[in-house]
C-alpha cells in the first residue's frame, strides 16, 4: 500500500517538475509546480516529515506560487513577447550534461554503501522541529531574521521607481 | 546563558547597519556624506572591537572565534571601508535609498562576518546567503543602468542556482553522517572509514557538489560566466567589494569545509574520493583562462575582472596544498590582494567619475595630467602582477612555495607561466599611462574619503611588501586554527 502511494506521489511528482519546464505557457508552469509541490508534500507526510509537509503545502504551494501566480496573469505574457528561444544552441549540450548527471545520480543511489544514518520515530514531527529551532539551532534560526531583514530592504529599493 | 560577549563585534555592525539606515532620514537632501562616514566610523569600530577576541567555541561550534575568522574579518572590514570610501561619488548622484547601499554594504559584511566564524553547515550557509543578497541588490543599484540591472539579474539567478548546488551537496553529507556540526562529521566519516574501508559514491558526489556549489562563488573556471558581466555592469565600488569581499567569504567557507572537515581526503591518494586533484585541476584551467582572457580586454573593470578571476587560481593553489603552510600562505595572499584590487578599482572609480570612460585607450597620457593616481595605479598593477618588492610578489612566493611543499609542481610551473602571461596585460595599463604620447585632457583630483582609500591601499600594498612579519606572523596563527 506504501508503495502503492509512493509511486503515484513520486511518478506525478517527476512528471509535473518536467512539465514546467516543457509547457510554453507560464501559467501552465506554475500551476504544474503547484502540482509538482502537492505530490511532494505526499512523500514528506510518508516519510513523517509532517512540518515540512504542512510548510510545503502553506508557503510554497499557498503563499508563494499563488504569488508567482498573480505576477505572470499581471504580466499578461503573450506568446510572441518571449521572443525566440534563446537558449536553443545549449540545449543539445544540456541534454548530454543532464543524463550524464541522471545517471550518476541513479548509479549513487544503487551503489550506496554507506548507511544514511538513523532518526528516531519523532523525527520531523512539530514539537521535535520546534524544539531543535528554538533551541540547539537557535543561533542560525535568529541569524535568519538578519538575513530576512536585508532581504526586505533590498526588496524596498528594488521596487521604488528613481534610480 | 550563553556569554555572548564573542559575537560583539557582529552585533555592534548589524545594530550600526540600522543607524546608517535610519542617520539618512535626518541628513540633508543633497548629501552623502552622513551615512559614508557613519559607516566608515562603524566599521573601524568593529575593528577595534576585533582586537581583544579570545579563542570562543560557543553552541557547539556555530559561532567560532579562531585566530582563522578573526584574520578573514578583518580582511571583510578592510575590503567594506575601501568600497564605501569610494563610493562617495556614486552615492552623491543618487536621489533615492542613499542610506540603504551603505547599509546593505554592512549587512553584506556581517554576513561574512558570521560566515567566517561558522563551523556549522546551517550557520555556513546562512552567513552566505546574508554575505550575497544584499550583493545582488547592490549589483543592480543603478537602476537607470541597463547594464547593471542585468548584471544583478544575473547575479541573482547564478547565486540561486549555485546556492541549489551547494545545498545539495550539503545534505547528502547531513544524510551520510547525521550532523551539520564539521567537527562530529569528521568523527563520524573516520568512523564509518574505519568499520566500513569504504564511503560510497555518494559521499564523492557531495564532495563535487559543494566544490562546484562554492566554485561559482569564487568564479572560478568553468563556474565563471558571471563574473565578467556582472563586475562590468555593477557600479565600480560594488565590482570592487564584490572581487574582494565576497570573493574572500566563499574562501573562507572552502577552507571551513575542505581544508577544516574534509582533510583526511585532500590528496589524491585517496582518489577517486579525494577533492584536492579536482580543485588542482579547477585552479589550473582557471588560471590558463582568466589570464588569457584577460589579454584581450578593452575595458578595463573587465580586464580587472579577468584578473580577479585569475587570482582566484593563484588562490586555489594554496588550498590545493591544504599544509599549514598553504592556509598561512592564502591569508597571506587574500590580505594583499584587498589592498591592490581594492585601490584599482577605487582609481576605475575615480577616473569614470570623472571622464565616464571605462576603456583602457583612454588612460593614455594619465601620468602627465594626473601623476599621483597614476603612480598608484601603476603600484596597484605592479603589485596585482607579482612583482617585488610589492606585497603582490610575496604573496604569490608562499603560496607557490606552500604548493611545491605539497608535491604539486606542475600546478606551480603552469601558475608561474600564466604569471607571465599576465604581466603582458598587466604592463599594457601601465604602458598606456606613462609610454602613450597623448595628452590627456583630466586633471583629476580624488575627494577625501576616495583619497583616504588609496592612501591605506597604497600604503598596505607598499608596507606589507616591505615588512610582511606582523600579518604573516597573523597568518601562520590563522592556518594554526586547523589540525593537518
Amino acid at each position: 500500500m506504501e508503495m502503492l502511494i509512493f509511486a503515484v506521489a513520486a511518478i506525478v511528482a517527476l512528471a509535473s517538475a518536467v512539465m514546467v519546464i516543457a509547457v510554453k505557457n507560464p501559467v501552465g508552469g506554475v500551476l504544474f509546480l503547484i502540482m509538482s509541490i502537492a505530490a511532494q508534500t505526499v512523500l514528506y507526510i510518508m516519510l513523517s516529515g509532517i512540518f515540512v509537509a504542512a510548510f510545503m503545502i502553506l508557503v510554497y504551494a499557498g503563499a508563494i506560487m499563488v504569488l508567482f501566480l498573480f505576477v505572470i496573469m499581471m504580466l499578461n505574457l503573450r506568446h510572441a513577447d518571449l521572443g525566440p528561444d534563446s537558449l536553443r544552441r545549449v540545449k543539445p549540450l544540456a541534454w548530454v550534461f543532464g543524463s550524464v548527471l541522471l545517471a550518476e545520480l541513479v548509479w549513487v543511489s544503487m551503489a550506496a554503501s554507506m548507511p544514511a544514518s538513523g532518526i528516531d520515530e519523532t523525527f520531523g514531527s512539530v514539537p521535535a522541529v520546534s524544539r531543535l529551532l528554538y533551541g540547539k539551532f537557535v543561533y542560525p534560526f535568529e541569524l535568519t531574521s538578519v538575513l530576512l531583514l536585508a532581504a526586505i530592504i533590498g526588496a524596498v529599493v528594488m521596487a521604488r521607481k528613481g534610480s | 546563558m550563553v556569554n555572548l560577549t564573542p559575537l560583539l563585534p557582529e552585533l555592534f555592525l548589524f545594530c550600526w547597519a540600522l543607524v546608517v539606515l535610519a542617520s539618512d532620514l535626518f541628513s540633508k537632501r543633497r548629501s552623502a556624506s552622513l551615512p559614508g562616514y557613519l559607516s566608515l566610523a562603524g566599521l573601524v569600530i568593529t575593528g577595534f572591537l576585533l582586537i581583544p577576541a579570545h579563542d570562543a567555541y560557543l553552541w557547539g561550534g556555530m559561532f567560532v572565534s579562531d585566530p582563522f575568522a578573526v584574520f578573514f574579518k578583518i580582511i571583510f572590514l578592510g575590503a567594506a571601508f575601501m568600497a564605501i570610501g569610494s563610493s562617495f561619488g556614486l552615492a552623491g548622484r543618487m536621489t533615492h535609498h542613499r542610506g540603504e547601499y551603505f547599509t546593505l554594504i554592512l549587512f553584506s559584511t556581517v554576513g561574512m562576518m558570521f560566515l567566517a566564524s561558522a563551523k556549522e553547515l546551517i550557520t555556513l550557509y546562512v552567513g552566505l546567503e546574508l554575505t550575497t543578497i544584499p550583493l545582488y541588490v547592490l549589483a543592480a543599484y543603478t537602476k537607470s543602468s541597463r547594464a547593471s540591472t542585468e548584471a544583478g539579474l544575473k547575479y541573482m539567478i547564478i547565486g540561486a542556482v549555485s546556492s541549489a548546488v551547494l545545498l545539495y551537496g550539503l545534505s547528502i553529507i547531513y544524510g551520510l553522517t547525521g550532523t551539520t556540526f564539521l567537527q562530529q562529521i569528521t568523527i563520524n566519516l573516520s568512523i564509518y572509514w574505519l568499520s566500513y574501508g569504504e564511503l560510497g559514491p555518494a559521499f564523492s558526489i557531495a564532495l563535487m557538489a559543494i566544490l562546484a556549489g562554492l566554485a561559482f562563488k569564487l568564479a572560478l573556471v568553468p563556474f565563471h560566466m558571471w563574473a565578467p558581466d556582472v563586475y562590468e555592469g555593477s557600479p565600480t565600488p560594488v565590482t570592487a567589494f564584490l572581487s574582494v569581499g565576497s570573493k574572500a567569504a566563499g574562501l573562507a567557507a572552502i577552507v571551513r569545509i575542505f581544508v577544516g572537515a574534509f582533510i583526511a581526503f585532500a590528496t589524491p591518494v585517496m582518489a577517486p574520493r579525494d577533492w584536492g586533484s579536482t580543485l588542482a585541476v579547477l585552479a589550473a584551467i582557471t588560471m590558463i583562462v582568466g589570464n588569457i582572457v584577460a589579454i584581450r580586454q578593452t575595458n578595463i573593470k573587465r580586464m580587472l575582472a579577468y584578473s580577479s578571476i585569475a587570482q582566484a587560481g593563484y588562490i586555489m593553489v594554496g588550498v590545493v596544498a591544504a599544509s599549514n603552510l598553504g592556509v598561512s600562505a592564502i591569508s597571506f595572499y587574500v590580505f594583499s590582494y584587498m589592498f591592490a584590487n581594492m585601490g584599482a578599482f577605487a582609481i576605475v572609480a575615480i577616473i569614470a567619475e570623472r571622464t565616464g570612460s571605462e576603456q583602457i585607450a583612454d588612460l593614455a597620457g594619465f601620468s602627465k595630467s594626473s601623476p599621483v593616481l597614476a603612480g598608484l595605479m601603476a603600484i596597484f598593477i605592479l603589485s596585482l602582477a607579482g612583482i617585488p618588492p610589492l606585497a603582490g610578489f610575496l604573496a604569490k612566493y608562499y603560496v607557490f612555495a606552500a604548493a611545491v611543499q605539497a608535491g604539486y609542481t606542475w600546478l606551480v610551473v603552469l601558475a608561474l607561466l600564466t604569471s607571465v602571461i599576465a604581466y603582458y596585460y598587466y604592463a599594457n595599463v601601465i604602458r598606456m599611462m606613462y609610454l602613450s604620447a597623448d595628452p590627456n585632457p583630466h586633471h583629476i583630483v580624488p575627494s577625501f574619503p576616495a583619497g583616504l582609500v588609496l592612501a591605506l591601499a597604497g600604503i598596505g600594498v607598499i608596507l606589507f611588501g616591505l615588512m610582511p612579519e606582523p600579518i604573516l606572523k597573523l597568518a601562520i596563527a590563522a592556518a594554526s586554527s586547523f589540525v593537518f
